[in-house]
């Protein structure tokens, strides 16, 4: 048996549309539903469509709403001809703009709206009660042995385990991590939009920060966010008469290493690695090709490693690759240029995607507008950790 | 008269019984595959490298390494309230598999990654024996 590979007619062939966010940040007067009508009715608005031309809805929301997409569809008022919610934790949001091209390339669908929403902030502080109970799942996803009776809680600890191997093997340290949150935090100040707008952070402020658990500190960590982004993927051609200049759909891949984030080298060579391969072969392009970058930010030690396992620098040089300022919106590879899920809004990678497409099209103004940019890499990284998706997205 | 035990307790999986009850014998029990010798951690019913069902649950020699750890410095559960920073770290058992547990007789600053370690026993309530892990 002979190992697939990525087929390269699919380059070029579908594209972004349109865009639309929501309120961000800290919105409790909607929830995680309420959220994604406001993205949706905005990126259709973005495309000249209405909810009649939608034929497709791929979504994620919390993971404790059933069939997120049909409560959804009941609100925008679609039937769909192929519509699901993806489980793939961060990785859902870029698997959900692949299945939208293969489920048009099969003739299952034409026009599809991919996005994702989630009231997080509001949940631990919509009301006294969910203060209280500080609680953003239910009881009974919770891990039920080999963790919580040794005292291992919460996203933060599972990254970390990563970090501290990587700092172990390559002599990787805090001021790499640090390098990583200032970088986005300096682009969060050209963007009104980010929560961390307004609050510029220094080395010294990074090196103070509160420990959370060692080696991450408060600013490794990326932001609790009420927030919704959305998509329309549609073919290249029919996007081409409409009113936003297209966004190509060069290339996509994917790579789970469903064995488990502790098994094997995963913590440190992550599936970023041979998702990227394969977005890269479909896309006809290497590390060296791409212009931006929006890689998925939950916990700092995440984007090292993935530059790392997409080749923009060598396995366990990512820290001296995020220290020379590469990832500036001036610097070899600019990365995360809205202030990502560290500092704009943690959105499940979902607002990544959309701010690469609209860096393609060119909608910035100097101050936050990669220059000459014609390709993006946006990654998503999820599933316990170790499931991923990436996309390469290029100007018409 | 020993104080309450306020941290969360092992809910068990029909398919990890066998490891508890070892544990409360004081044995570390993982399971090896009768078909193709592999060893794995956690336990599932099916050998994950040839999906073989005939296992037997050995007795583990104890001795591994610490392949990662990490430190909580907050709070994230009351029961182990005065008690951070504490550590947990990733065992990787001399037989290959690894397992979250918890280091004992030595402080968080002093613990590195790929030091070795042994198996102990904390019988924290008397249904429930939790293996953890000391300086070898």
């Amino acid at each position: 048996m002979s190992a697939p590979e990525p087929n390269p007619a699919l380059r070029d062939k579908y594209a972004i549309a349109g865009t639309g966010t929501s309120r961000l940040g800290q919105v409790p007067d909607v929830s995680s539903l309420g959220l994604m009508e406001e993205a949706s009715a905005n990126a259709l608005a973005d495309a000249g469509l209405t909810a009649k031309d939608i034929d497709g809805l791929l979504v994620r929301g919390p993971d404790d709403v059933y069939t997120f997409h049909q409560v959804l569809g009941e609100r925008l008022g679609i039937n769909a001809s192929f519509s699901t919610t993806t489980a793939n934790g961060g990785a859902s949001q870029i698997l959900s703009v692949i299945l939208a091209v293969m489920a048009i390339d099969a003739g299952l669908a034409s026009v599809v709206l991919c996005g994702f929403g989630r009231d997080a902030w509001s949940r631990t502080h919509r009301t006294e009660q969910a203060r209280i109970s500080g609680a953003t799942r239910s009881a009974a996803m919770e891990t039920q042995e080999f963790g919580p009776e040794y005292g291992l809680f919460g996203a933060p600890a599972m990254h970390a385990f990563g970090a501290r191997r990587h700092m172990h093997e390559f002599g990787t340290t805090r001021e790499h991590f640090g390098a990583i949150s200032l970088a986005f935090r300096e682009h969060a100040q050209r963007n009104p939009q980010a929560q961390m707008h307004g609050r510029p952070l220094t080395m010294e402020d990074y090196l103070a920060a509160r420990m959370i658990v060692e080696p991450f500190c408060l600013l490794d960590c990326s932001l609790r966010s009420d927030g919704a982004g959305a998509v329309i993927v549609t073919t290249t051609e029919r996007a081409r008469d409409m009113p936003q200049k297209p966004v190509l759909i060069k290339g996509f891949g994917t790579h789970n290493n469903l064995r488990g984030w502790f098994d094997g080298d995963n913590m440190l060579r992550t599936a970023a690695g041979p998702s990227g391969m394969r977005a890269y072969a479909m896309a006809g392009l290497g590390p060296k090709d791409i212009d931006c970058a929006q890689i998925y930010d939950c916990f700092t030690y995440m984007v090292l490693t993935q530059l790392e396992d997409y080749g923009f620098c060598k396995k366990g040089e990512g820290g001296d690759f995020v220290s020379s300022g590469a990832l500036r919106l001036d610097g070899a590879l600019p990365t995360n240029t809205s202030g990502g899920q560290l500092s704009e809004t943690h959105n499940e990678g979902m607002l990544q995607i959309v701010e690469g497409a609209r860096q393609l099209q060119g909608i910035y103004g100097p101050d936050r507008q990669v220059k000459g940019a014609e390709t993006c890499l946006v990654s998503g990284h999820g599933g316990n950790t170790v499931c991923h998706s990436s996309l390469i997205l290029g100007t018409a | 008269m020993a104080k309450e035990y306020t941290k969360p307790l092992p809910h068990p999986a029909p398919e990890s019984e066998p490891f508890w009850t070892a544990a409360r014998q004081h044995k570390l029990k993982i399971q090896k595959c009768k078909s193709c010798g592999s060893h794995w951690f956690p336990p599932a019913a099916h050998c994950p490298e040839c999906l073989s069902a005939d296992h037997d649950w050995i007795e583990a020699s104890g001795r591994g390494r610490v392949f990662s750890f990490v430190t909580y410095q907050r709070l994230y559960n009351k029961g182990w309230e005065g008690e951070v920073p504490y550590v947990v770290a990733l065992i990787e058992l001399d037989e290959g598999p690894r397992l979250l547990s918890n280091l004992t007789g030595i402080e968080p600053e002093d613990v590195a990654c790929d030091m070795a370690v042994k198996v102990v026993f904390d019988d924290v309530t008397p249904e429930v024996t939790l293996p953890k892990f000391t300086p070898a």
